[in-house]
């Protein structure tokens, strides 16, 4: 053999507690965890299933980046449009009754730190923050299980040959489908009726090009997130609708529960065409063309299903924390997975200065969580999603019925006085609502989504 | 050879055919948003030198021609197991036809001392096949094409291959030094280490070697020395489908006969 490859050392080192930290995931919460341990010193491998960062991963489209511009240069991220106008829109099967907003200060930046993104590009762009930090990031990798040693956490297993690897700190953040943590019973499977069904289309349009601006009434940046429920939305399911705007594409979906996915609305699929064919809708995809297809479970168990989120040698973020609030008006998940890795990478860094990798001290990460944004927000909603299972005939089938009812009634235009309009689209809301007394049990119940 | 046998594999980066895109509008390929990868067909290469070394101990090293972000490929063999990568890269090889690619792929392999060099049947960039052959021929080694297995006889300081052949397979045996073209998707590549694969993507730096390393004229490679000239590109425009409705099975009948199917 030639000198010049004979003389060269090419073995293979052994990585085992080479690394201060194993981040399992390289979505939002895994890439925050990485840079932030990185930036405070720590060498951090994050471990990612996909060919890279964001290909395996599916959201609705609006991205919250109050966290993210803490820990990146956001004027480098690949954004889609800032959301300009927000829609909620109630659909029985053939009416609609929507409010919208639209907020000069939305117009201006931060806009309001949400903005439409491809996953696929933005988390790719996120993780290579952290790589740039000094994190390392091993693509087409799949942990497969944990390492223990006397109960404490010690590494990971992987899919691969010689796939072990030793670090004194792992953290989980395989997102919602979170395999290794259920298997290491560091949390309980979810119950059916805690976690959602979301599909999507992303639709282009070849033969027009100011579709999005026209049909949506934008310009430059600007973007829309329309939120729909009730039964032109979902059916008879608990769920809703949306339709966002990116660039040149339109993402339209739907998510409800998958207890409702086994029982009375079996097929999202056609869930989502009957909800794109509503007249309310239909007219925004006129002429489009699917480009993408994508399917996602989201947990939607609220605070009650947030596992103990600090092990001997682990912590829990994100998605596979089940930090996600839906409560009908918000819908809000990357948020919190970026602000539950920060905090996570944040005790970890200061548990390495210690020299400790005991759950206690780690606590820091559960305690700046519940003091968060985060926790307080998924305990805030709590008790909605119980009232609104236990009222969902009304929620999704009966108000927006009454709604657009009393909307035809009030503005009907015939030869009777207005007074007897007026008192027909009374009519219609008491009898839906149950009356005075009804009404009153309805704002009591409901009143803590507004104060 | 020998026991340990240098066994060389020459591998490419080429556009992701899965990523390859077809305009839904021209109906054309779009190859610019592809991400470049490993050609598939060299990942059964790269298998075959690994189970020759396996069986026979040795060092399999890959070999590359291209612009430094093709040293991308070499980490990956590395990662599978190789125990080198070397990049071939000169502003002189620019635009090669298989020619001079061959002829630089002969000059690599004989510069480390190969004992065998294997490469995959084809690139899915290009797909003429010409590479392998033409390295041995540069050199007037041996050679061993559209290989199912390869079975290393180091007594004899000979390379056995099983071919497949209409009607059944053959088994030939060749002299080293010899090239190897592995038939495509007739073995099953092994998956990097989990440690292999952090070191060749994070530590390992392949070696460089350009034109004059390889005692190269400059005159014998690129654009002007490769003899492809391509005489222009054709565009096969689609043929509408005809749709006829017929009532019954008479008129379908008559419908047919018309037509040259049935004379």
């Amino acid at each position: 053999m030639t000198e010049i490859i004979a003389d060269r050392n090419t073995e293979t080192p052994d990585y085992d507690d080479r690394f201060d930290a194993v981040v399992v995931g390289a979505g939002l919460a895994g890439s925050a965890a990485a840079l932030t341990m990185a930036d405070g010193g720590l060498d951090v491998i994050m471990i990612e299933r996909g060919r890279y960062p964001g290909a395996k991963n599916v959201f609705g489209g609006v991205l919250y980046t109050p966290t993210i511009r803490k820990l990146a240069d956001l004027d480098d991220a690949p954004l889609e449009r800032y959301i300009a106008e927000r829609r909620y829109g109630m659909l029985t099967d053939h009416d609609e009754t929507a409010i919208s907003i639209s907020p000069g200060e939305w117009h201006e930046p931060p806009h309001n730190d949400s903005y439409t993104v491809f996953r696929g590009e933005f988390d790719e762009w996120f993780a290579e923050q952290a790589v740039d930090a000094g994190a390392t990031l091993l693509t087409e990798t799949t942990v497969t299980g944990l390492v223990r040693e006397n109960g404490r956490i010690i590494g990971v297993k992987t899919d691969r040959p010689d796939g072990t690897l030793r670090a004194p700190y792992v953290v989980l953040a395989e997102g919602g489908n979170s395999l290794v943590s259920e298997r290491a019973e560091l949390k309980e499977t979810e119950q059916r009726g805690n976690v959602a069904v979301a599909v999507k289309e992303v639709v282009e349009f070849p033969d027009d090009d100011n579709a999005i601006q026209d049909r949506f009434r934008l310009t430059g940046d600007a973007g829309a997130a329309y939120h729909y429920f009730g039964e032109g939305a979902v059916g008879d399911a608990f769920g809703g609708g949306f339709v966002y705007t990116n660039g040149e594409t339109v993402s339209v979906g739907l998510a409800y529960r998958i207890s409702d996915a086994v029982s009375g609305q079996p097929n999202p699929e056609g869930t989502l065409n009957a909800f794109k064919t509503h007249p309310a809708v239909a007219p925004l995809f006129r002429g489009g063309r699917t480009v993408e297809y994508a399917a996602k479970t989201i947990p939607e168990g609220g605070a009650d299903s947030v596992p103990e989120l600090t092990h001997d040698g682990a912590v829990i973020v994100g998605d596979a924390a089940g930090l996600v609030l839906n409560n009908g008006v918000h819908l809000e998940g990357t948020n919190m997975a970026v602000e539950s890795g920060f905090h996570a990478g944040k005790s970890i860094v200061d548990a390495a200065e210690q020299g400790r990798t005991d759950a206690d001290a780690l606590s820091a990460y559960a305690e700046n969580l519940e003091a968060s944004f985060v926790m307080r927000n998924l305990r805030r909603y709590e008790w909605l999603m119980e009232a609104v299972e236990n009222d969902r005939e009304f929620v999704f089938r009966e108000l927006p019925q009454a709604l657009a009812d009393a909307g035809t009634e009030y503005f009907r235009i015939d030869r009777e006085p207005k007074e007897s309009h007026a008192e027909n689209a009374k009519e219609r809301i008491m009898e839906a609502v149950g009356g005075y007394t009804g009404a009153a049990k309805l704002a009591l119940r409901y009143r803590k989504i507004v104060t | 050879m020998t026991h340990n046998p240098t066994i060389v594999v020459g591998i490419k980066q080429v556009p992701d055919d899965d990523e390859v895109r077809i305009d839904p509008d021209t109906g054309r390929l779009d190859r610019s948003s592809a991400p470049a990868v490993l050609n598939s067909p060299d990942r059964n290469a790269l298998e075959a030198a690994l189970g020759v070394r396996d069986d026979v101990g040795g060092q399999v090293i890959a070999m590359t021609m291209g612009p430094p972000p093709a040293a991308d490929v070499l980490k990956e063999a590395v990662a599978m197991g190789c125990d080198d990568g070397v990049l071939i890269s000169d502003i002189a090889f620019g635009g090669s036809d298989t020619w001079p690619t061959s002829l630089t792929l002969a000059r690599t392999a004989e510069y480390l001392d190969a004992d065998i060099v294997v490469c995959g049947e084809e690139t899915t960039d290009s797909s003429t096949g010409q590479v392998p052959p033409g390295i041995a021929a540069h050199r007037g080694w041996a050679q061993l094409t559209y290989v199912e297995e390869l079975e290393p006889l180091p007594e004899a300081n000979q390379l056995a291959a099983r071919r497949d052949v209409e009607g059944g397979y053959e088994r030939v045996v060749a002299d080293l030094p010899v090239v190897v073209a592995v038939a495509f998707g007739e073995n099953e590549p092994r998956p990097a280490g989990l440690h292999r694969k952090i070191y060749a993507e994070n530590e390992f730096e392949p070696v460089t070697v350009d034109a004059n390393d390889l005692d190269i004229d400059e005159e014998t490679v690129g654009l002007e020395a490769s003899p492809t000239n391509v005489g222009g590109m054709e565009t096969i425009e689609g043929v509408d489908r005809e749709r006829t409705v017929v009532d019954d099975v008479d008129e379908l009948a008559e419908a047919i006969r018309s037509t040259e199917v049935f004379a």
